[in-house]
C-alpha cells in the first residue's frame, strides 16, 4: 500500500522536478551559468526524491514476491523517473541544452497521477511472467518514446529558429544540432519500438492464456489494442525513415510526437478505462 | 568652384533584392564610370559598389551636371531596370555631408557589421579603379585619399574592430547548429573570391571530410583548393557536386541565380534528402530566394549572416562613440583644408588687386606732390597699406571663419568673384594641381 509519507516524499519531488523545469524555461529569458546549474541541481533532487520514494514503496511491500512494476504507483513513478534521469543524463554535457522544457513536465505529471491513482491495488495478473514482462517493456516503450516526443519537439522548435533567422529567436540555451536531436530521436524510437514489439506480443500472449487459449470477445475493437496498433504503427513508420529519406527530419519530428500522444492515449486507456480492456 | 554630389543606396535603405539589382558585378563599375565620364567629361566621378552598398560621388561644376535625376536616369539605363524598381531607395547627399559620409563609411561606421574592414580595402579599391580612368580630379582626389587615412585611424585606433564576429564566424556558427560533426561533411565552395576564401578558412578548420572548390576559373579553383587541401572541381557539373555537399558557400560574380529552386528541388532525391547547409553571400544573389523554402534545405544570405554580426555591437559602444570622433575631426580638418584651398587664392587675389590700386594712386599722388621727400613718402606709402588692410581685414576674417565646404563661404566667394570681378588664376596659384594632391600632406 502506499504510504502518506511516500505521497509526502511523492509529491516534494514533483515539486521540485517542477520547478526544475520552471528554472530551465527562464532560461529563454535569461540565460545564465547559475541557472543552467540551478536547474540541473533541483532537478536531480527531484529524481533523487522519486527514486527514494520508489526503493521505499518496493521494499515496504509485505513478503517477498515483489515483482515489477506491479502496481500503478510503482509504473508511473518509475517512468518519471526514468524519463528525469534519462534526460538529465543526456544534457550532462550541454550538447541538447532543452530537452527537459519537454520532459520535465511530462515526469511531473506522471508522478502527481502516481499520487492520485496510484493507490490502487495490485492486480491479480502480475504475478505471472508474462504479465510483468509485458507492463515493463511497454512503460520501457513508453518511456523511450516520450524521449523521443521531447526530442521531436526539441528538434521542431531548433528548426524553426533556424528558419526564422532572428536574433530575438536566439535567445536562451542552445538547443543542440538538428542532427543530434534527430540522432536522440532515432534511438529512442528505436528502442522504444522493440520495447513496445515485446510488449505487444506478450501482452497479447498473456490474453491467450487468461482467456483458455483464445481471444476474449471485442478484443479487436478494444481501444487499447487500437491505439496500441497504432502507436506501434507510427513508430514502424518513423523507424522506416533511413530506407525512405523523404520521411525525415520535421516529418519524424511530428510523428514522434503525434505515437507519444497515442502512447499516453493507450496508457490512459489502460489504467483509467479499465472496462476498455484494460486494466490488463 | 565644385560641388560634391552623391546618391546612392545601402543596407538600411533598400533590401537585398533592391541592392542586387543595382549592383556592380565584375567589371560593370569601371565600365560605369566610363560612361558617365563619356556623358559628362568635366565631372568627377568613383562609384563604391559592395555587397551593403551602391554609391556614386561625383564633383562637378555648381551648376553643371549631372545632376541626380540624371544619375538616376543612368543607373536605371546601365542595369535595364527602371528607376521605380530602386528610386525610393535612394539617399541625396552634396558637400559636407558627402565629406561626412564617405568617412563614416570608410571607418565602416555605415556598415551592416560596424568595425569590418573589408569596406575600407573596397573604398581604396572604388578610388584606385576611377584614379586608374582619369575619372578622379582636385576634389575627388583628396577626398578619398583624406577618406582611407580616415578609416586606418580608425580601425587602428579604437578598437571598433577588435573582438566583434566574423560573417565566417557565423556561418560557422549555424552550421554547428544544424551538423552534429564536420568528419563525414563535405563543403563545396562555388566561386573562388576572397570573402569565399575568408569563409572556407573557417570551415577548413572544422576537418570537413572533403573540401571542393567549384569557379568558372579552373586556375583560381585550383589555387584555393590548394590553399585548404582541397579538390578543384568543374563548374559544368556543378548539379553532381551539389549532390554531395553538405555546406555550399556561394560567392560568384554571376549576374542571375546558379542554383535554382527548380534545379535544387531535382537534386533532393538524390541528396537522400539529407540537410544542406547553402551560406550566399554573393551580390547579386547566387541562390534563389525560394530554394531556402525546401524542406531540410537552410539558406543563409549575407544580411541574415551580417544581422547577427551586426546583433553584438552593443558591446563596443565606446569604440563606436571614439570612432565617431575621429571622423567628426577629420571632417572639420577637411572642410578648414578645403576652404583654405578654394578661398587663400581668392584673399589672395583680393589682397594683391587692392594694394595695387592703392599703389597706383599712391604713385599718382606723389606725382602731383613733387618737393615731398623720401621719409614722407615711405609715411603716405604705409598709411595707403594700412588703409587697404583695415578695410579688407573684416570681410577677410569673416571668409575665414565660415564653416562650410559650400556654405556661407562659397556663397562669399562666388560674391566677392562677381562683385570685385576677381578674375581665376591658374591651377597652380590656386594652391594645388588639378588632381589635388599637392595638398595631400596638408590634407592628412
Amino acid at each position: 500500500m502506499v504510504t502518506t509519507g511516500q505521497i509526502v516524499v511523492l509529491m516534494l519531488a514533483a515539486v521540485l522536478l517542477a520547478v526544475g523545469w520552471g528554472l530551465s524555461l527562464a532560461r529563454v529569458w535569461r540565460d545564465g551559468e547559475g541557472l543552467r546549474l540551478a536547474a540541473k541541481a533541483v532537478s536531480w533532487l527531484g529524481v533523487f526524491c522519486a527514486t527514494g520514494v520508489l526503493v521505499w514503496h518496493i521494499l515496504s511491500r509485505p513478503g517477498n514476491n515483489w515483482v515489477p512494476l506491479e502496481d500503478n504507483f510503482e509504473a508511473l513513478v518509475g517512468l518519471a523517473v526514468l524519463l528525469g534521469a534519462f534526460v538529465l543524463y543526456v544534457q550532462r554535457a550541454r550538447t541538447v541544452g532543452p530537452l527537459d522544457w519537454f520532459t520535465l513536465p511530462v515526469a511531473v505529471v506522471l508522478l502527481v497521477a502516481a499520487g492520485i491513482f496510484g493507490a490502487t491495488k495490485p492486480q491479480p495478473y502480475v504475478d505471472t511472467t508474462w504479465s510483468w514482462v509485458h507492463r515493463v517493456s511497454t512503460f520501457g516503450g513508453a518511456a523511450a518514446f516520450a524521449i523521443a516526443g521531447a526530442a521531436g519537439g526539441l528538434y521542431l522548435l531548433a528548426n524553426r529558429r533556424l528558419r526564422r533567422k532572428d536574433l530575438k529567436a536566439d535567445a536562451g540555451p542552445r538547443l543542440g544540432s538538428l542532427e543530434r536531436i534527430e540522432r536522440i530521436t532515432f534511438t529512442a524510437v528505436t528502442l522504444g519500438f522493440a520495447l513496445l514489439t515485446v510488449g505487444l506480443v506478450t501482452g497479447l500472449v498473456r490474453a491467450v492464456r487468461e482467456n483458455g487459449g483464445r481471444m476474449g470477445p471485442g478484443w479487436e475493437t478494444s481501444p487499447k489494442v487500437l491505439l496500441a496498433a497504432a502507436v506501434w504503427l507510427v513508430y514502424a513508420v518513423v523507424l522506416h525513415s533511413p530506407i525512405n529519406p523523404s520521411f525525415r527530419g520535421r516529418k519524424v519530428a511530428m510523428l514522434s510526437i503525434v505515437g507519444l500522444v497515442l502512447m499516453v492515449g493507450t496508457l490512459v486507456a489502460v489504467n483509467l478505462m479499465p472496462a476498455a480492456g484494460g486494466s490488463r | 568652384m565644385q560641388r560634391l554630389a552623391l546618391l546612392g543606396l545601402n543596407h538600411a535603405t533598400a533590401p537585398l533584392d533592391v541592392r542586387e539589382k543595382i549592383a556592380f558585378a565584375g567589371g560593370e563599375r569601371d565600365r560605369a564610370v566610363a560612361a558617365l565620364r563619356a556623358r559628362y567629361p568635366e565631372t568627377e566621378v568613383a562609384l563604391v559598389s559592395t555587397c551593403n552598398r551602391v554609391e556614386l560621388y561625383t564633383a562637378r561644376a555648381v551648376h553643371g551636371h549631372p545632376r541626380a535625376e540624371e544619375v538616376i536616369s543612368f543607373l536605371a539605363e546601365f542595369h535595364s531596370v527602371p528607376p521605380t524598381a530602386f528610386e525610393s531607395h535612394l539617399y541625396q547627399k552634396s558637400d559636407v555631408e558627402v565629406v561626412n559620409h564617405l568617412f563614416t563609411v570608410a571607418s565602416s561606421l555605415d556598415s551592416m557589421v560596424l568595425g569590418e574592414t573589408q569596406i575600407l580595402g573596397q573604398v581604396r579599391e572604388a578610388y584606385d579603379a576611377a584614379k586608374a580612368q582619369g575619372a578622379t580630379g582636385a576634389l575627388l582626389n583628396p577626398l578619398f585619399q583624406k577618406a582611407i587615412a580616415v578609416g586606418k585611424e580608425v580601425m587602428a585606433g579604437t578598437g571598433i574592430a577588435e573582438g566583434r564576429l566574423s560573417v565566417a564566424s557565423v556561418a560557422v556558427d549555424y552550421a554547428r547548429r544544424i551538423f552534429d560533426h564536420f568528419g563525414d561533411k563535405t563543403v563545396l565552395s562555388i566561386g573562388a573570391g576572397k570573402m569565399a576564401q575568408l569563409v572556407l578558412q573557417s570551415f577548413a578548420q572544422l576537418g570537413p571530410k572533403r573540401l571542393m572548390v567549384c569557379n568558372r576559373s579552373a586556375d583560381k579553383a585550383g589555387q584555393l583548393a590548394a590553399e585548404f587541401g582541397g579538390d578543384a572541381v568543374p563548374f559544368e557539373r556543378l548539379g553532381d557536386h551539389l549532390v554531395v555537399a553538405d555546406i555550399v558557400v556561394t560567392s560568384t560574380g554571376a549576374h542571375d541565380p546558379i542554383i535554382t529552386k527548380r534545379m535544387m528541388a531535382g537534386l533532393r532525391k538524390a541528396m537522400r534528402y539529407r540537410p544542406i547547409f547553402l551560406i550566399d553571400i554573393a551580390l547579386p544573389r547566387d541562390v534563389e530566394a525560394g530554394v531556402g523554402e525546401l524542406e531540410n534545405v537552410y539558406l543563409y544570405n549575407i544580411d541574415d549572416l551580417q544581422q547577427v554580426v551586426a546583433g553584438t555591437m552593443t558591446q563596443r559602444q565606446g569604440a563606436i562613440d571614439a570612432a565617431r570622433a575621429v571622423v567628426a575631426r577629420h571632417v572639420d580638418q577637411f572642410l578648414a583644408w578645403q576652404r583654405a584651398r578654394e578661398m587663400g587664392p581668392l584673399i589672395d587675389r583680393l589682397s594683391k588687386r587692392y594694394h595695387q590700386l592703392a599703389s597706383e594712386e599712391l604713385a599718382r599722388t606723389l606725382n602731383k606732390l613733387p618737393g615731398i621727400g623720401e621719409p614722407e613718402k615711405a609715411h603716405l606709402a604705409e598709411l595707403t597699406r594700412r588703409i587697404v588692410n583695415k578695410l579688407l581685414h573684416d570681410p577677410i576674417t569673416r571668409l575665414r571663419s565660415s564653416e562650410s565646404l559650400h556654405g556661407p563661404s562659397g556663397q562669399y566667394l562666388h560674391a566677392l568673384e562677381q562683385l570685385f570681378k576677381l578674375e581665376r588664376g591658374d591651377a597652380a596659384h590656386d594652391g594645388g594641381d588639378r588632381n589635388g594632391e599637392v595638398d595631400r600632406g596638408h590634407a592628412e
